[in-house]
């Protein structure tokens, strides 16, 4: 049982993991009340669609699995309404948004939990700073070699996801001038990055036992890496999407992920090469500072676009297979962030400067996440 | 002359001494004091500071000075009272309707309770009615102190605060129409009956609305949070408290409706919170050192069994209320319990509304005093440690909390 064994799923089915900020409707200040609201939702809903995250003033949304971009946004839907629900009982407002604008990080109080205490123990004040708000993508893969290659040929566009979902401008109070300030505070973890340039199931096996004979590590869990394997669930996972405003962008990021997966599998036009990685952590690093303005490098050509230009240069090659996996809706409304409607990121910065109040501006997330903004 | 007529007299005269700083820094240092040894609520050291500087005690302040610093006690009252405005949530009332049930419930039943545990005692209905009007009110100085220095978030805690506020509502309001009645009852003609409690709630709330407009406009003004911004609230706030008496308004009523609607008037949340900080924290030791020096601890025996009574039919009341709208308001029972225990404080502002009353009708005055003192005097400390095991046992307190971080 030393192996870690890539479980068979479903080629490009979706799942979808959503941290969410719990704020209280005073100041809108972070509150730590995922306990009462856990308590509460109780046995409603499928065991695991809302559960406690690191610190007490977060839960995660986790969809089921999903084939098509429709049922996908539905769940969410479902799920977002009945956590509103509760919080509207209990007094708890819920706010999409990659970081809280002005919460302080040492006023968080971890989950009383024995993964959540060994994290403290392990990371120290840096797990309160963690503290941050993803979304997470799951992608069925039909075995471990694909998803090694899928991981890989991925890396290339993972500034595009982080630059359509950025929407944590405003972290500890300030404007970071960052579009995703949050995946700042993640990179400081020692295992985050990127995943090693491994390209079979059993190379990567052998890298795993390596590490966790070493201690480095003692399961998948403890990597941070932007793109992830998860071999239990028989998936890769996309880590860099800040939470999304809204369920409907979250749904549509999955779906361009999904649709991007089916182009990358089918075609295999260039098999990665560890060359992509040459300009990965700037392409991320644009990415985070400036958004879809950013610049993108493409090791392979040496051409360099803005991330926009270079997302609409992708959803025109991925027309053809959002068609067939029905998401030409989502395929559609990444398009329009794309072409001028803009991140997240930038709605909060709008926002943010018409009356210049940061708890207003929780405020109009809190509106935005239910659908009435 | 003597040779050493360069030394003072002593004892040196009391008067002369800055007592009142003395005795801060010793409720100060005794509140520490009883957190880090004892693990007890800092405010049983503000109150213990109190009561040994008070007339019961070291007797530096005698009832005198202590009638003198009138205006200081209001000043604390006001400033607990504006932030417990602000803790009303109407949003949060709409949103789940049971809440104002629950409310509703647990000061009727308290209400009931305590007056009739009165009326067995033999007090007349309507004079037995303001006590146990007073009773309903859950102590904001204790409660708002309390979930600041533990820190604490969660169910129980917001809805202690917010049904605090609430029945300091019913209980400043049940008050001034039951003072009226009183003066019906010794022969004041009906005009005064209808117009006075009329003229106190309106007044109060047309003065409250008029200081909440201002506020809101001189700091929406100042634009950005400044130090000029922190100045303006504590000035228009004491100018709220200095106006009320002059115009024979309740400054408890009025900073509560001041604070409530600056927060119903601020649609674009400029301010989330108002609060006085370090300066208000000041005053507030001083509130809890000389409400407890006011105390009349030789009532107490007097009164003990009756006020042990009222204190039992108080909690349960409550606790009945409470419990009985804790599925519909969704809240599990057990919390529902601790909720009950978390509303048991009453201080300062029971006394000074005691006060109120025994000034307009003197002849309630000395009838009052023992059974409400004793039933005062015990669950001034029953109180705090009661809502401090209730926010400990919700979990909702900062700890647990593991890894480094700040103390």
């Amino acid at each position: 049982m030393n192996a870690l064994e890539f479980k068979k799923s479903a080629t490009l089915t979706l799942g979808v993991e959503l941290e969410l900020q719990l704020v209280n409707t005073r100041d809108c200040d972070l509150t730590r009340s995922a306990p009462d609201l856990l308590e509460l939702i109780g046995g409603a809903l499928r065991p695991g669609a809302v559960k406690p995250e690191i610190a007490d003033s977060m839960i995660e949304l986790s969809t089921s699995i999903h084939s098509r971009h429709e049922a996908l946004l539905a769940e969410l839907r479902a799920l977002r309404d009945a956590v509103l629900a509760a919080g509207d009982r209990l007094n708890v407002a819920v706010a999409g948004g990659g970081a809280h604008p002005f919460q302080r990080w040492g006023e968080q109080r971890l989950s009383d939990r024995a993964h959540f205490r060994r994290l403290s123990e392990i990371y120290g004040d840096l797990a309160r700073r963690v503290a941050v708000f993803g979304q997470h993508i799951h992608v069925g893969c039909p075995d471990g070699d694909d998803a090694l290659y899928l991981l890989h040929a991925l890396s290339r566009y993972v500034p595009h996801f982080i630059a359509l979902a950025a929407s944590s401008p405003y972290y500890q109070g300030v404007d970071s001038a960052f579009d995703s300030a949050r995946l700042n505070s993640v990179s400081v973890l020692p295992l985050s990055g990127r995943a090693p340039f491994i390209l079979r199931w059993d190379s990567f096996n052998a890298y795993f036992a390596r590490m966790r004979d070493l201690g480095v590590v003692e399961s998948m869990q403890d990597f941070y890496w932007d793109v992830r394997p998860k071999p239990e669930y028989g998936t890769i996972e996309i880590r860099v999407c800040d939470t999304p405003l809204t369920v409907e962008r979250a749904a549509a990021l999955a779906a361009y992920a999904q649709a991007l997966c089916r182009y990358l599998l089918i075609e295999r036009s260039r098999l990665p090469t560890e060359d992509v990685y040459l300009a990965y952590g700037y392409g991320r690093f644009q990415a985070c500072r400036f958004g879809l303005d950013g610049e993108l490098i493409d090791a392979a050509t040496g051409a360099k676009r803005t991330i926009a230009e270079d997302v609409l240069a992708t959803v025109a090659v991925l027309e053809v297979h959002a068609r067939e996996l029905e998401g030409e809706d989502a395929l559609g409304a990444i398009a329009a962030i794309a072409r001028g409607e803009g991140n997240d990121a930038r709605w909060m910065r709008e926002r943010y400067r018409r009356n210049r109040s940061l708890p207003d501006l929780v405020f109009r997330q809190v509106e935005r996440w239910r659908g009435t903004a | 002359m003597s040779d050493f007529f360069f030394l003072p007299a002593w004892p040196p005269p009391v008067e002369d001494l800055p007592w009142l700083a003395f005795l801060l820094i010793v409720a100060v240092l005794a509140g520490e004091a009883v957190q880090r040894w004892l693990h007890l609520p800092r405010l049983l050291g503000w109150i213990a500071a109190g009561v040994a500087f008070g007339p019961e005690g070291a007797g530096l302040l005698d009832e005198d000075t202590l009638g003198d610093i009138r205006g200081l006690l209001d000043i604390g009252i006001g400033i607990v009272l504006f932030e417990l405005g602000q803790r009303i949530d109407f949003g949060w009332l709409r949103r789940n309707p049971w809440l104002l049930g629950a409310s509703a419930l647990e000061s009727a039943l308290s209400f009931a309770a305590m007056w009739a545990v009165l009326l067995v005692l033999g007090m007349p209905p309507v004079l037995a009615a303001v006590p146990a009007a007073i009773g309903m009110a859950t102590s904001p100085a204790v409660v708002l102190t309390l979930a600041r220095e533990l820190r604490a978030q969660g169910q129980v805690t917001e809805r202690a605060l917010l049904l605090t506020a609430l029945n300091c509502l019913y209980a400043l309001a049940a008050v001034s129409m039951l003072v009226a009645w009183l003066h019906a009852e010794y022969r004041v003609g009906w005009t005064e009956v209808v117009a006075h409690p009329l003229y106190l709630l309106a007044g109060s709330l047309v003065l409250g609305a008029a200081f909440a407009g201002v506020t809101l406009g001189v700091l929406t003004g100042l634009g950005e949070r400044t130090d000029a911004q922190f100045i303006c609230i504590v000035v228009l706030a004491l100018v709220a408290i200095a106006l009320a008496p002059v115009l024979h308004l309740p400054v408890a009523l009025t900073l509560f409706v001041y604070g409530a609607l600056t927060r119903v008037f601020d649609r674009a949340r400029h301010f989330a919170f108002l609060e006085f900080g370090r300066l208000g924290q000041m005053v507030v030791i001083l509130l809890f050192a000389l409400s407890a020096a006011n105390l009349e601890f030789g009532l107490v025996p007097a009164g003990a069994l009756a006020g042990l009574a009222l204190v039992i039919a108080r909690f349960a009341g409550k606790t009945l209320g409470l419990a009985a709208f804790a599925r519909r308001s969704a809240l599990p029972a057990r919390k529902a319990v601790l909720l009950g225990c978390a509303l048991m404080p009453m201080s300062a502002v029971v006394l000074v509304l005691a006060q109120d009353t025994a000034e307009l009708a003197p002849e309630l005055g000395p009838a009052l005093a023992a059974v409400i003192l004793s039933a005062l005097a015990m669950l001034e400390i029953v109180g705090p440690l009661a809502a401090q095991f209730a926010f400990k046992q919700a979990g909702e307190t900062a700890a647990p909390r593991h890894g480094p971080g700040p103390a």
